[in-house]
């Protein structure tokens, strides 16, 4: 019974492997009209959707003209920060550039900050005062966190209770922390509602943290305050986190008094909607997020937020001719992940030169899976296969599912296997560049 | 005063609430029946047949009220939702009811609420269950017997990144948790969160042997102020497991706060809590 369960999700895993992967790792087959796409579009964003789509953009119609803005000459990927914290992972095995977009694409790649939209007279304007202009634009910001939202919680306060959301600075900040922590410390992880940049994240990272600790702090007591219930592969996190790691780490959900509503960053303590306050020795807070500022001064996210897009193309709902993809938009029940980013960007890249070739854009499908690691050894999955139906987005009835309970240690270091090979993977179709473990 | 917890205190055997059960006709009957010329120009909701039965003709006003929740929700087992609705709670003009309705469930009924102008604020935060995307209806009625309304459409997009463990140790069931202000100004309303742990068993489901698992939910909750009612609350099924009611008190004096849950089996759970007034 268990054994036939887990030879079918075994078998359920590597379909969707390789039609996720030809899907999403760019396997498409150029359409005959292609080449009367022309114009200049411009992307703003070189993270996994924004690269992506300057990217298939010059490979699918080498003639257009695509300009991508990016203030980093050097983007590192949230995927696999948490491994990176726990120190598994050096941090440079996560950055990558942007040589090959310019080189062998011929991307213009500009390295500024996108400050100011103007769709009416379809411009860009930079922070160094250049305007670009463009008869497409494709936004794909990621997310800003919300400072106005968690009371004592602004960007002053994230210097000495970091989120490390956005990675960079922040990630090292943490890792810091966590490495001149005192052996019997409490590493407090405050995780917020939904929706957020990637719903298993914060327990990949409170199970990096352990495994951490485990070889190096052993008293160590990690505590995860949430807002949520119920939370991404809940039951599979659980399992891992008990085999694993014993009782080091406590969840703590809504219902358990789990939501933070105030900070005192100085004194590293949270007080919860029930007024228990918990002090910390590390405090990481992950604050409730929007859509990248970029879309507020687009006119593409609403009140929520975040970019309401059309399901077919991901054309914004409120501006024409401006395309939202990634973590800004509101793509539910599309998980904010930087897999989704990647293929989101393919259809919109397919939307975008069929409108300006004055074509239908085609039938989109969407796959992706997440990957978390409990331990090095020990990946978990979630996959889902997406569609339009009646005009909105769905999960496609049958498709995808987490990994099965009560698997064998080597099922678990398969999919942790997979989980590095996907990064591998990813990352030479996004940027082209080769990372090592 | 904070994070008080209390074990159930008394236990009503049999005891039956006075809200009788409402027996609610189907949307697609409520449908065919506000198909008439009488009501051609209103809403959709407003031909809804409860809705129908406590306007009875009553225009309700739209701008005095409002209704928040998400557009867009991944999680329909737990969604947030907020009601405040502007009046002076006087003892001359208050709002005295408010009614939620989820019109899409397979029953709309979500919660009543009774205020007292001892509320000081006519406004409520809890956590509904949505069965698909719908319209959610807030209705109050004033002590002047006028109706307000607002409405607001949710999409409801079904996750498989969610899943939910829906085992409850039973030494939880019945567990309250309370957070009222340390102190309160005289006459100024302040908020006051409550929790009590149960699933709240729609009685829609079905046990792992496919067995239907009965209806069992906290029906009503009362607060009251050294005995004079704050608010009272009157809870549906489709309220999300482990209900979550904020309120607001405004005191004139300094009290005790005493907050009752009732169980549809007659059990009660009972917690106090003191309130300064500086």
């Amino acid at each position: 019974m268990k054994l036939s369960k887990s030879i079918s999700r075994r078998e359920s895993l590597k379909w969707i492997g390789v039609a996720g992967l030809s899907a999403a790792f760019g396997a498409y087959v150029r359409p005959a009209w292609a080449g009367s796409a022309n114009g200049r579009v411009v992307v703003v964003g070189g993270g996994f959707g924004g690269a992506t789509a300057a990217k298939y953009l010059k490979r699918l119609a080498p003639s257009l003209d695509v300009t991508l803005i990016e203030p980093q000459t050097r983007y590192i990927t949230c995927p696999f920060t948490n491994l990176y914290l726990g120190g598994v992972r050096a941090f440079e095995t996560l950055w990558h550039d942007y040589t090959e977009l310019r080189e062998v694409y011929g991307v213009r790649v500009v390295h500024q900050l996108a400050e100011d939209v103007d769709a009416d007279r379809r411009v860009v304007k930079l922070a160094d005062g250049e305007v670009l202009t463009w008869d497409r634009l494709i936004l794909s910001p990621g997310i800003d966190l919300r400072w106005d939202a968690l009371e004592g919680y602004d960007e002053s306060a994230s210097e000495r209770a970091p989120h490390a959301w956005k990675p960079g600075a922040q990630s090292r900040l943490l890792r810091q922390q966590l490495e001149a922590m005192e052996d019997g410390g409490t590493f407090i992880l405050v995780a917020p509602d939904n929706p957020y940049r990637c719903p298993p994240g914060p327990y990949e990272r409170v199970s990096m943290v352990a495994h951490y600790c485990k070889t190096h702090k052993p008293r160590s007591k990690i505590l995860l305050l949430d807002s949520k219930d119920a939370f991404s592969k809940q039951d599979l996190f659980t399992e891992g986190w008990k085999a694993n790691y014993g009782d080091m780490i406590e969840w703590v959900g809504r219902s358990q008094d789990g939501r933070v509503l105030r900070v005192d960053a100085d004194r590293l303590e949270v007080e919860t909607e029930f007024g228990t306050v918990h002090k910390a020795d590390v405090l990481n807070v992950v604050p409730p997020q929007k859509a990248g500022i970029i879309a507020d001064r687009a006119g593409v996210s609403d009140a929520s937020g975040w970019a309401p897009i059309k399901a077919r193309t991901f054309e914004s709902r409120q501006v024409p001719g401006v395309y939202v993809i990634g973590d800004a938009t509101e793509a539910a029940p599309m998980p904010k992940s930087g897999f989704l980013a990647n293929v989101q960007a393919k259809m919109t890249v397919q939307a975008v030169m069929a409108d300006l070739a004055g074509q239908p854009a085609p039938e989109p499908s969407w796959a992706n899976t997440c990957y978390s690691l409990i331990t090095p050894e020990w990946g978990i999955t979630v996959a889902g296969v997406y569609e339009v139906y009646d005009d909105v987005l769905r999960e496609v009835p049958g498709s995808g599912g987490v990994s099965p309970l009560d698997a064998s240690a080597v099922f678990r270091r398969q999919e942790a296997d997979f989980a590095r090979g996907w990064y591998a993977g990813i990352a030479q179709d996004v940027w082209g560049t080769r990372s090592s473990s | 005063m904070t994070g008080n917890r209390s074990r159930r205190r008394d236990r009503v055997p049999g005891a039956r609430l006075s809200f009788g059960r409402v027996v609610v006709a189907t949307m697609v009957s409520v449908l065919l029946l506000g198909a008439g010329n009488a009501t051609a120009a209103r809403a959709p909701w407003e031909r809804v047949e409860v809705i129908q039965e406590l306007l009875n003709g009553a225009e309700p006003q739209r701008d005095a009220i409002q209704l928040d929740l998400p557009a867009v929700t991944q999680d329909g087992s737990s969604v947030a939702v907020t009601v405040d609705i502007e009046s002076p709670m006087t003892q001359d003009d208050h709002v005295e009811r408010l009614y939620l309705f989820a019109l899409g469930n397979p029953s709309p009924e979500l919660l009543e609420v009774r205020f007292t102008p001892l509320s000081g604020r006519a406004g409520i935060s809890t956590r509904i269950r949505l069965d698909s995307s719908q319209t959610v209806v807030a209705l109050a009625r004033t002590s002047d017997g006028d109706w307000l309304a607002d409405v607001r459409d949710v999409r409801v997009t079904v996750s498989g990144c969610l899943s939910r463990d829906d085992t409850y140790a039973s030494e939880d069931l019945m567990q309250t948790r309370v957070r009222v202000p340390p102190n309160f100004e005289r006459g100024e309303s302040a908020e006051v969160r409550t929790l009590i742990q149960h699933p709240m068993e729609t009685g829609l489901r079905t046990d792992a042997s496919d067995r239907p698992i009965p209806e069992n939910i906290v029906r009503s909750f009362e607060a009251h102020l050294d005995g004079a009612p704050v608010v009272t609350a009157r809870l549906h099924r489709a309220i999300a497991a482990n209900p979550f009611l904020l309120f607001h008190v405004a005191p004139e004096r300094s009290g005790e706060l005493s907050l009752s849950w009732e169980e549809d089996t007659g059990d009660k759970a009972q917690v106090t809590a003191a309130v300064r007034v500086d």
